[in-house]
């Protein structure tokens, strides 16, 4: 168990981390989640004892980081982010030395070392030299050196870095075992990997803790509606029409255009019916529908969002339907930009937008219902 | 802590640095040696090692840094600082190991000199007695440059940088009786006498003779103590400021 109480860290007088709060459970796999510079590897690194706090405190099962260092740094294996290995030292005889930095008693070093040795697949590289590894080794040998001693809590920091798909499985799988009995605290920027093994997320920006949520709750709120990408041919104003008049069809955004006569376009549906009966509304009015993909809304949505916002500790729900508002008013201001040229070409240029528009809109129609 | 001094000493030997090091002291003594012998006038052939060893101080000098330019600044560039401050160690082991590591080193260099005094010994005639005070005043003022080489070492990140700056602080300190000795200098008493104490060359000057006197053990032991514990300052100031 990790509690993390009101961190706070100065760099001069730039703050890294305001009041940052949050809490561990037992066996648990955080997924401590922001972009570069946030401050993820700054807590990490105080969580670990490698640099002090200005203040407040971390407390590793129950001794304090600041009060009782040498116990408290007993109870963590710690990956930086760059693998802390020499490379003039062979694998096995590096990761003696860190049994005994760590304390393993002499007896059980070799006991110790062959069992991380092969819980990470290194045996065969243990006779060479640190330096001749490549970088999925290299990270791979400072994730051993982070398991030596068997620590309860293991605080890794972008673990996944630089290994190729099937170490990264690999490596997925190992936190997925390791987390029956150990406390895990990983960060990534890679949303993909969070959402593959971590229970809760932790999403910090600028030093501040934006959301602290369990990865059900963030799924749940995630999968209230399908996003089906459309390639239409016909006019661009008339296939959001449409769309629009079919029941079920809860917004049309991101209206890009492929090439003459065709665009593309984000319609968002609130069940999977929807779909036959949006199909059929289209092809009903002459309009070609060339390509249909289902795209969910993800995690990297959230996340962009998360970061961008500047408040503190929103609710998911409140954010995905922010998202929401945002796309919508993106898709009004692109529906502008497509129509202005056009009203000023046509006729009636000293009218009002409405009319304008509404004149646009039937000789577009009519022209390409000639084209076609 | 055993177990970071036994690493940083197979460390000097798994690369070349603690050989080099130690064959160059070799070279250099051995020629200072030759040229001893090769300057003897009277027909009873006389030289000291005490004298070699004081020509052999500057030699000395700027090779050690050689060996202490690593202590820190390596750690940091391969970001292994990170694994030794996460670890249970705390940041005064972890100075006296790599100390500790440096000094073996030294010893073990000062231990292959012994070979000319043995040597001179089935054919001559060596005043063990006042060799040893040398050797004792050798190795404690190794230990102050080793000292100030970690201190310096852990300053800067730049291997490089380290070794110069290190002869530098080494030297000054090495000569501080000779600026004790200019004239504007010698002017004011209490300046110059505190210069004459602070200067490793003069109390070499007496270990060579073959006394040893307190006050400078207690010189060069002040001098080790104060340059570990700014070791160890700056260190943990680093770790403040480090992200």
């Amino acid at each position: 168990m990790v509690e993390i109480q009101n961190l706070t860290k100065y760099y001069g007088n730039k703050a890294a981390l305001k009041n940052v709060s949050f809490t561990v459970n037992e066996n648990e796999v955080l997924g401590f989640l922001g972009p570069n510079g946030a401050g993820k590897s700054t807590t990490l690194n105080i969580m670990a004892g490698v640099i002090p706090s200005t203040s407040g405190t971390v407390t590793i099962e129950g001794y304090d980081i600041a009060q009782q260092p040498v116990k408290a740094k007993r109870c963590i294996g710690f990956l930086p982010e760059i693998p802390p290995v020499y490379p003039d030292m062979k694998v096995k005889e590096y990761l003696r030395f860190v049994a005994g930095l760590k304390g393993v008693p002499a007896a059980k070093r070799s006991t110790e070392v062959a069992r991380v040795m092969e819980r990470l697949k290194i045996a065969d590289v243990q006779g060479r030299l640190i330096r001749n590894l490549s970088k999925g080794y290299k990270q791979r040998v400072g994730f051993a050196q982070a398991l030596i001693g068997d620590p309860p809590v293991l605080i890794l920091d972008e673990p996944t870095v630089g290994l190729d798909p099937t170490q990264l499985m690999e490596v997925r799988n190992l936190i997925l075992d390791l987390r029956h009995n150990h406390t895990i605290i990983l960060s990534s920027h890679i949303l993909g990997e969070i959402n593959a093994v971590c229970d809760r997320v932790v999403v910090i920006n600028h030093g501040e803790i934006k959301a602290d949520d369990t990865l059900e709750r963030l799924e749940e709120s995630i999968e209230s509606g399908t996003v089906l990408r459309l390639t239409v041919q016909g006019s661009s104003r008339e296939v959001p029409r449409v769309a629009r008049a079919v029941e079920g069809v809860v917004r049309v955004s991101n209206v890009q255009f492929v090439r003459t006569g065709v665009y593309s376009y984000d319609v968002e549906i609130d069940a999977d019916s929807t779909r036959n009966a949006l199909l059929s509304a289209l092809l009903q009015h002459g309009l070609e529908v060339l390509e249909v993909t289902t795209e969910k809304k993800n995690l990297e949505q959230v996340f962009v969002k998360l970061v961008n916002q500047p408040e503190k500790r929103t609710n998911l729900k409140d954010l995905l339907d922010e998202i929401d508002a945002d796309a919508a008013a993106e898709m009004e201001a692109a529906e502008k930009e497509l129509e202005a040229p056009r009203a000023e070409t046509s006729e009636a240029v000293e009218e009002s937008a409405a009319s304008a528009q509404t004149e646009a809109n039937a000789d577009d129609s009519a022209e390409e219902e000639e084209e076609e | 802590m055993f177990a970071l001094y036994k690493k940083e000493l197979q460390s000097f030997f798994l690369s070349p640095i603690a050989y080099f090091v130690i064959a160059f002291f070799m070279a250099t003594f051995s020629l200072t040696l030759i040229m001893d012998i090769s300057n003897v006038t009277s027909s009873t052939y006389e030289f000291s090692f005490a004298s070699i060893f004081y020509v052999n101080l500057f030699y000395f000098v700027i090779l050690l840094p050689l060996l202490t330019m690593r202590a820190f600044s390596e750690e940091r560039k391969n970001g292994t600082e990170t694994l030794l401050l996460s670890s249970p160690l705390n940041v005064t082991q972890i100075v006296m190991a790599k100390f500790l590591a440096t000094a073996t080193v030294l010893l073990i260099l000062l231990a292959t000199t012994l070979i000319y005094p043995i040597i001179t010994t089935i054919y001559g005639r060596v005043i063990w007695s006042s060799l040893i005070c040398t050797y004792i005043g050798f190795f404690m003022f190794g230990l102050v440059c080793v000292a100030v080489g970690i201190l310096i070492s852990s300053l800067t990140e730049t291997p490089l940088i380290a070794i110069i700056v290190s002869e530098l602080a080494m030297l000054l300190l090495l000569l501080t009786d000779n600026m004790s000795a200019t004239a504007f200098l010698s002017s004011i008493p209490v300046l110059s006498d505190l210069l004459d104490w602070l200067s490793n060359e003069t109390k070499f000057d007496i270990f060579s003779q073959g006394l040893i006197q307190l006050s400078d053990l207690f010189g060069y032991v002040t001098e080790i103590v104060v340059f570990l514990a700014w070791t160890i300052i700056s260190v943990e100031k680093r770790r403040w400021s480090r992200r």
